[in-house]
């Protein structure tokens, strides 16, 4: 096994931009798509035994559908989220990705259809849980659905970091397979992805408690309980995440890597503020930190493997495309920016108060609301304007 | 010898691979399309409500909403990285082809996605938090981000269709790429479709709300009417323009099944102007029942052919013209340095140049010759056709049944019709010779 074989089913097209670009948003991006991932189980897997208090026990009354809405959003953030780096990925380890698809091809569909059922539970469970406060069997399947999922997307990301068994895995002793069922998993590496959703609903209960504190509808009481169980659940959470964290490191021996020495200096870090629970929302930040750090730690595994078989990623073929990057880079950072400012700050200023907010009286929001609306018909504009420039110059 | 970068083959028994990803689409389509149709929809509705200060139909918004929720986002979103998953699986070379060609303009895509999904839970559960003037601007952002998606995938996959004209194989820049012929007009087509898919899902829900205010729900139920009357209407008239803009290629397909494809879509026509035209003047008329059974006539009756028909004319190829459903670069693409493989193919086959292929069938024996024929009709056929007898996908044994009965008339129809790219849908697979007969051999012994 060496890279020729990993370079023969490089697209021959090319890559259309500096791989490393690539490969930065595919850490970043990534991060994103984990701490999504993380929430949504932590919230869905917490609001089970929530589900089970939540009768007898007023506080769990008040937090449980909270909770389970998080769960819900963070589902579709989470998709949302996983498209960007699925993107990524491709681009410049499309033969690892495409690799891992074909080999479990019937795990891609039933990854799919999968995530529908389970997803589809979680709404019926969600709406069970508000009629009768209960629902817990239809949560319960739902998360282990979810949670199936999840081992599938490590499956493929087991697989695609495996060039020297795929052909083995192709044609065992030589006899082809293609029935797209190949299923590999790392269970260390599985285990710490998954022990994660501990810390992260806990650290999200330590920032849904200090958001809420501005409230007057909220007691006290109530915050307190929800933020002192937010932060046990992030400390005992932190602690085996961590240790995963090292047995992992051991095995794939890059524990004395700068990358992963830093990687456990920021969670010791994100530990202390978690237990000295001052500021979340610094906590929150620490952890955004380390979730970028886990990121890269996974693509430095990633490029260790296949440049080690001599796959050279900063040499890939390049065919420079400038007006779709251009386009992009645009649409991300103005549209992008200004469109989720707008959103998001309206919705910050509706969750901090009771009742209804008038925007139209608020200047940032109303200005971020007609900034958004005109970016966006300009957007329109010059879509169509650039379409007719090119067809016409193409077909005349 | 340099080899093809061909990937393992996924074959799913009966019904082929690529029968997945249609199914998956046509479900993906149905929401996809409703959600932005909705989009659309509700940029109309809230400016009515605002202007004529009507708050029953903030109302009925949030039921709207709360069905798309579940409907469209749910589904739609999981099942649009979904088609790119399975179609991933299924043909790998064509997948990497519109991503290393368009991959920004997938991630400016997902920037309109990430503002469209955030934006569809702020327009629902902040409908009666925040003023309305201010959910009016959201209302209007929507609309334009959900336009903004169809915009962004419009020319992607008509790209797959055809480039549209050839400045793209010299230059291989993805603008060319993305705006032919054909993109306006399947864009139009696609937004008339939405049009009227979101008039169709609206009556489920305004007819579902005949209890509670008898007189808002016939009114909006004709408005509805209405509504998907003008979008089937724009549908129509996108469709003729949409055929015209075709490759040569689709045309042969079309050849086919033009007939019962006009015989089809004359019927749909009709009836769903006889249930808009119900809905109009006989609101009271539409039960919830009926309404959504037709949303599911328009699904198994319209869309599911309509993806088959689309996906059977770009036939053979996956790509942009060049590239094969079967994985093999069929032209030079001088723009982007990318080389046809056809003829390399047919020098030395597949036993010298696919990486894939396990040593021990690189050469062909008495003994493994059927297993090396069968590797290679999987490799060569699959994507197109399900290799059973029986098998629910094009069937191959089938199809040959009907023009060979034995290995020598296997053996010349694949070599003489296949082999010199006569058939106008299928790709040109020529071979050494001794990969006719193994693949002839099994065929053989299957059809029979
Ligand atoms: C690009 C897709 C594609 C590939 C690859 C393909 N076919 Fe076909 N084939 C078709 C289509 C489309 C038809 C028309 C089917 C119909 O009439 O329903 C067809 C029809 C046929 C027929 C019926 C005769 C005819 O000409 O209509 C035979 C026999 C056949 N294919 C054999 C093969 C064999 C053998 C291979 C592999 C060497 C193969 N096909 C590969 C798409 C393909
Ligand atoms: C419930 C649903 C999902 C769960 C629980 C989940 C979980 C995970 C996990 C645990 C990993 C890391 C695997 C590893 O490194 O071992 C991962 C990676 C990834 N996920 Fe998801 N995911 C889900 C849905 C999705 C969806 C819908 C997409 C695409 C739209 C997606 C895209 C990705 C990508 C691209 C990677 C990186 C793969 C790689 O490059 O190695 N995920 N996901």
């Amino acid at each position: 096994m060496d890279a020729t074989f990993i370079n023969l089913m490089r697209d021959p097209a090319g890559v259309p931009f500096f791989p490393v670009v690539f490969q930065g948003l595919y850490i970043l991006t990534w991060a994103l798509h984990a701490a999504f991932v993380l929430l949504a189980l932590g919230a869905l897997g917490l609001s089970l035994y929530g589900s089970t208090k939540q009768k007898t026990d007023s506080n769990w009354k008040i937090f449980n559908p909270h909770l389970i809405m998080t769960g819900k959003i963070s589902v579709s953030m989470l998709i949302l989220l996983g498209i960007a780096p699925l993107l990524f990925t491709q681009v410049i380890y499309d033969s690892g990705w495409y690799v891992a698809n074909t080999l479990s091809g019937a795990f891609v569909f039933i990854f799919v259809y999968a995530l529908i059922a389970g997803y589809m539970m979680y709404y019926w469970y969600s709406s069970a849980n508000k009629k009768s406060n209960g629902g817990t069997l239809i949560g319960l399947i739902s998360f282990v659905i979810l949670v199936f999922c999840g081992i599938l997307m490590h499956n493929f990301a087991v697989e695609s970091i495996s060039p020297d068994k795929w052909q083995e895995w192709y044609a065992p002793n030589g006899v082809i397979d293609n029935s797209g069922l190949n299923f590999h998993i790392d269970i260390i590496r599985l285990a710490f992805m998954v022990s994660l959703t501990i810390p992260v609903v806990g650290i999200f209960m330590q920032n849904y408690s200090d958001f809420l504190s501005t409230r007057k509808d909220f007691s006290s009481e109530y915050l307190t309980f929800v933020k002192n169980l937010g932060t046990k659940l992030a400390v005992v959470g932190l602690l085996i995440s961590a240790v995963l964290f090292v047995v992992w490191m051991l095995q794939v021996g890059l524990l004395f890597h700068p990358v992963v020495l830093a990687t456990i200096v920021s969670v010791v870090i994100l530990l202390l503020l978690a237990m000295r629970n001052k500021n979340s929302y610094v906590t929150t930040g620490i952890l955004v930190v380390v979730a970028l750090f886990i990121s890269g730690v996974r693509e430095l595994i990633r490029y260790n493997i296949m440049s080690g078989l001599g796959y050279d990623l900063y040499g890939y073929p390049m065919n420079l495309e400038w007006e779709t990057i251009i386009m992009f880079l645009l649409t991300f950072v103005i549209l992008g920016f200004t469109g989720i400012a707008f959103i998001l700050t309206m919705a910050w200023k509706i969750g901090k108060r009771e009742g209804v907010f008038d925007a139209s009286k608020d200047v940032a929001v109303t200005r971020l609301a007609n900034v958004t609306l005109a970016i966006f018909v300009i957007w329109i504009v010059v879509y169509f304007a650039w379409g007719m420039v090119a067809l016409f110059k193409n077909t005349l | 010898m340099e080899m093809l970068g061909l990937y393992p083959v996924f074959y799913f028994p009966n019904y082929g691979s690529a029968w997945l990803m249609g199914l998956t689409g046509t479900i993906h389509i149905m929401a996809s399309h409703t959600s932005v149709g909705a989009g659309l929809l509700f940029a109309f509705l809230a400016h009515k409500a605002y202007k004529e200060d009507r708050p029953e139909l903030y109302d009925y918004m949030k039921r709207y909403g709360m069905f798309l929720l579940i409907f469209s986002y749910v589904i739609g979103s999981i099942t649009g990285p979904g088609i790119w998953y399975t179609a991933t699986a299924a043909s790998p070379r064509g997948i990497s082809a519109l991503i290393h060609n368009f991959v920004w303009v997938w991630a400016t895509e997902w920037v309109f996605f990430i503002y469209e999904v955030i934006g569809v839970f702020a327009l629902i559960y902040f409908i009666d938090k925040v003023d309305r003037k201010t959910h009016l601007k959201l209302t209007y952002t929507f609309a334009i981000a959900s336009v903004g998606t169809l915009a962004l995938i419009i020319g992607i996959i008509s790209f797959m269709m055809w480039p549209g004209n050839d400045a793209y194989y010299n230059t291989g820049s993805a603008s060319d790429a993305f705006f032919g012929v054909n993109t306006f007009p399947h864009m139009f087509l696609r937004i008339g479709f939405m049009i009227m898919m979101s008039g169709i899902i609206g009556m489920i829900i305004s007819s579902s709300m005949k209890k509670e205010n008898l007189s808002l729900s016939k009114e909006l139920t004709q408005k509805m009417g209405i509504v998907s009357l003008l979008g089937g209407f724009l549908t129509l008239l996108s469709f003729m323009w949409y055929i015209m803009t075709l490759p040569v290629n689709a045309h042969a397909i079309l050849g086919i099944t033009l007939d019962s494809i006009i015989m089809n879509r004359i019927i749909l026509s009709i009836l769903f102007s006889v249930y808009f035209g119900i809905a109009i003047f006989k609101p009271q008329w539409i039960s919830r029942t009926l309404a959504i059974t037709m949303m599911f006539v328009i699904g198994i009756a319209g869309v599911w052919p309509g993806e088959k028909l689309r996906e059977s004319m770009r036939k053979p190829y996956v790509a942009g013209q060049y590239i094969y459903s079967n994985n093999i670069i069929s032209r030079d693409v001088p723009g982007k340095g990318i080389k046809n493989e056809v003829p390399l193919l047919a020098a030395n086959g597949y036993l010298k140049m696919d990486p894939w292929v396990p040593t021990r069938l690189r050469t062909i024996t008495p003994e493994n010759k059927l297993e090396v024929g069968k590797m290679l009709v999987t490799r060569a056929c699959s994507n197109c056709h399900s290799l059973e007898k029986y098998g629910s996908y094009r069937p191959m044994m089938g199809l040959v049944g009907k023009i060979a009965q034995d290995e020598a008339g296997i053996k010349s129809y694949i070599k003489n019709v296949i082999g010199t790219g006569s058939s106008p849908y299928m790709p040109k697979i020529a071979l050494p010779d001794e990969e006719y007969d193994a693949m002839a051999a099994w065929i053989a012994t299957q059809a029979k």
